[in-house]
C-alpha cells in the first residue's frame, strides 16, 4: 500500500520502556487515513500531539511515519478539506465559539481542540475484509 | 440447561514463589478438593503459556497426573490473560450441558523466575503483530486507550492514582495478595513513565500463583447465575472505540440475560485492572456506571470497601497480582470468599458479585456472575 499524505491521530503514547530490538524512546501514533483506514506509525517525538490533530504521514521501506504540522500547515488542510463551503464555515464558527467559551471557562488558557475535524469515532469504516 | 453451582474456592498467595508451576495448581487444587470432601469426575485446566515460562506442554494431562487424577478427563483452556474465567466458563458449560456433575477447574502461572524483557515479551505475543511490529506493547496499546479516555474527559489522571491507591490498601489486607503495603497519591504519580500516560504504579505486577474452582450440578447456596463473553478485533486500530472495549460490553449483556438480573443487583465487584484506567472505564462498558460517572465515582470513595460499591476488594491486579490464567479464578474465589463470610480483614455485604476478566487487549472479555442464594 503507497500511503503519504495526511491523516487525523486517533491516538499515541512514548514508550519510556522499549521492547527488545527498540531503543526508547519510542513514539508511536494510531493515524485514520481519510478513507477510514488506520495505521500505526513511528514518530520523532508525541508532545505536539493531540487527538483528532492532523498529521502528515509518509511511509519509507515500508514503515509508516508521523510527522507534526505547524498551525499554518493545518489551517491549509482545514480549508482544502473536501465538503461544500457552508460545512467549511459552520465547522470553523462551531470550533470558534468552542475555543471563546473554553478561554473564557479556563480563565484565559486556550486548550487545544480539533474537534471540528474529529468524526465521531462510531462513524468509522471497518476493514474491507471482515464480515459482521 | 441446568443449574451450576460453586461447591468449593481456593487460591495460593499470589507473588515471588519458589514452588514450580504444578506444585502451586495442586497447592489451589486440593485445597478446593478438600474443602468440598469430594473428587472431580472432569478438569479443566488453565496457565497462559507454560511450554514458554515453565517449559512444560500437554499441560492438562500434565496437571491431571500431577494431582493424582490421570483417569479423570482433562483438557486446556486458553484466551490468552482471561484464561481463568474462559476455563470456568468450560466447566460452565460442562455441567450445565449434563455431560459431568463435578468439575475442577484450576488455573496457574508462574513467571517471576523470567526476566522481565523476556516476560514481557511473551505476553506479547497476545498482541496483533502488525501492531507489535512498531513496538507495541500491553502498557503502550493501554497507554493508548488512557490518552485517549483522558482527552474525552472520561478519566482525570488523579482518578486512575486513585484506583492504584484504593488496590493497594485492600491489598494490605488480604493475606494472599501479593503486594501487602499501601501506597500513596505521591507515590503513583511520581512513579516512572512506562508509556505515557501510564505510570510503574498504573500497571499491575507480574506474579506466580494458582487458584482453583470446584463447579457441581447439586445446590450448594452458591450459584453461578450468569457467564458471558464478549470478543472483538485482534488489531486496537480496527477498533470502533478506543475509550471502551466492546468484548467487555457484549459479555456483560450476556451475563446478566443469563443470569436474568441487572447491573443494580452487583454488590461487590472484581474488575480487571492490569492498568488502573481499566477499572474506571470497565465499570462503565459492564453497565454498573453510566459512561463519564465511574471516574467521579473512583474520586469520591464510592468504589472502597466501605463505599457503596467495594471494587476489588482483593486489591485486584494490581494489589493482588496477576498470574495471567490464575487470576480470572482468583477473582471468582475472592467473589466466594465475600459471599460467604471468609474474606477476612476486608470483609463487605453482598449476596451479587461480578468478576470482570479482559484478555489480550480486550480481545477476548469475560463477566461472571455469583449469586448468594440460600
Amino acid at each position: 500500500m503507497q500511503v503519504s499524505g495526511y491523516g487525523s491521530v486517533l491516538s499515541y503514547t512514548t514508550l519510556t520502556v522499549a521492547p527488545e530490538g527498540f531503543k526508547p524512546p519510542l513514539h508511536i501514533a494510531v493515524v485514520e487515513l481519510p478513507g477510514g483506514a488506520r495505521i500505526f506509525c513511528h514518530g520523532k517525538e508525541t508532545g505536539a500531539l493531540k487527538i483528532g490533530r492532523r498529521v502528515a504521514i509518509e511511509q519509507v521501506d515500508g514503515i509508516f511515519y508521523f510527522a507534526s504540522l505547524g498551525l499554518a500547515d493545518r489551517l491549509t488542510l482545514f480549508w482544502k478539506r473536501r465538503g461544500a463551503a457552508p460545512e467549511r464555515t459552520k465547522d470553523a464558527v462551531k470550533s470558534a465559539v468552542k475555543r471563546f467559551f473554553s478561554t473564557y471557562k479556563n480563565g484565559g488558557t486556550v486548550p487545544s481542540t480539533e474537534n471540528g475535524t474529529q468524526a465521531s469515532e462510531e462513524e468509522k469504516a471497518l476493514p474491507p475484509a471482515e464480515k459482521r | 440447561m441446568r443449574d451450576v453451582w460453586i461447591a468449593a474456592a481456593a487460591m495460593t498467595r499470589f507473588g515471588r514463589r519458589s514452588e514450580t508451576l504444578a506444585d502451586l495448581m495442586a497447592e489451589a487444587a486440593l485445597e478446593a478438593l478438600r474443602e468440598a470432601d469430594c473428587q472431580p469426575d472432569t478438569l479443566v485446566v488453565t496457565a497462559m503459556a507454560p511450554e514458554e515460562f515453565v517449559g512444560e506442554g500437554n499441560f492438562a494431562s500434565h496437571i491431571g497426573t500431577y494431582l493424582g487424577l490421570s483417569h479423570v478427563p482433562a483438557i486446556r483452556v486458553e484466551t490468552a490473560t482471561s484464561s481463568g474465567a474462559a476455563a470456568l466458563y468450560a466447566g460452565f458449560a460442562l455441567i450445565a450441558s449434563g455431560f459431568h456433575q463435578r468439575v475442577l477447574v484450576v488455573g496457574g502461572e508462574k513467571m517471576t523466575h523470567v526476566s522481565t524483557p523476556r516476560v514481557s515479551e511473551i505476553i506479547s505475543r497476545v498482541i496483533d503483530p502488525h501492531e507489535r511490529s512498531y513496538g507495541a506493547t500491553m502498557p503502550a496499546l493501554a497507554a493508548m486507550v488512557a490518552r485517549s479516555a483522558l482527552a474525552r474527559g472520561l478519566i482525570a489522571e488523579t482518578d486512575m492514582a486513585c484506583v492504584a491507591v484504593k488496590n493497594h490498601a485492600n491489598g494490605a489486607r488480604n493475606p494472599y495478595a501479593h503486594f501487602q503495603r499501601p501506597v500513596t497519591l505521591e507515590e503513583v504519580m511520581s512513579s516512572r513513565l512506562i508509556a505515557d500516560p501510564l505510570r510503574l504504579q498504573h500497571c499491575c505486577p507480574i506474579s506466580d500463583g494458582a487458584a482453583a474452582v470446584l463447579l457441581t450440578s447439586e445446590p450448594t447456596g452458591l450459584k453461578l447465575a450468569g457467564m458471558g463473553q464478549g470478543t472483538d478485533y485482534l488489531a486496537v486500530r480496527y477498533r470502533k472505540s478506543l475509550t471502551g472495549f466492546r468484548a467487555t460490553q457484549d459479555a456483560a449483556k450476556a451475563a446478566f440475560a443469563m443470569a436474568g438480573f441487572g447491573p443494580e443487583r452487583v454488590q461487590v465487584a472484581e474488575i480487571h485492572d492490569a492498568f488502573a484506567p481499566f477499572e474506571i472505564l470497565s465499570l462503565e462498558d459492564i453497565g454498573l456506571f453510566q459512561r463519564g460517572k465511574a471516574t467521579k465515582a473512583a474520586q469520591n470513595g464510592e468504589l472502597t470497601l466501605e463505599g457503596r460499591l467495594p471494587v476489588n476488594p482483593s486489591g485486584g491486579l494490581k494489589a493482588r497480582g496477576h498470574a495471567l490464567a490464575a487470576t480470572g479464578l482468583a477473582q471468582v474465589v475472592e467473589l466466594v470468599w465475600q459471599l460467604t463470610g471468609r474474606a477476612v480483614g476486608r470483609q463487605v455485604n453482598a449476596r451479587v458479585g461480578l468478576a470482570h476478566s479482559i484478555g489480550g487487549m480486550a480481545t477476548n472479555n469475560w463477566v461472571t456472575l455469583v449469586e448468594q442464594v440460600a
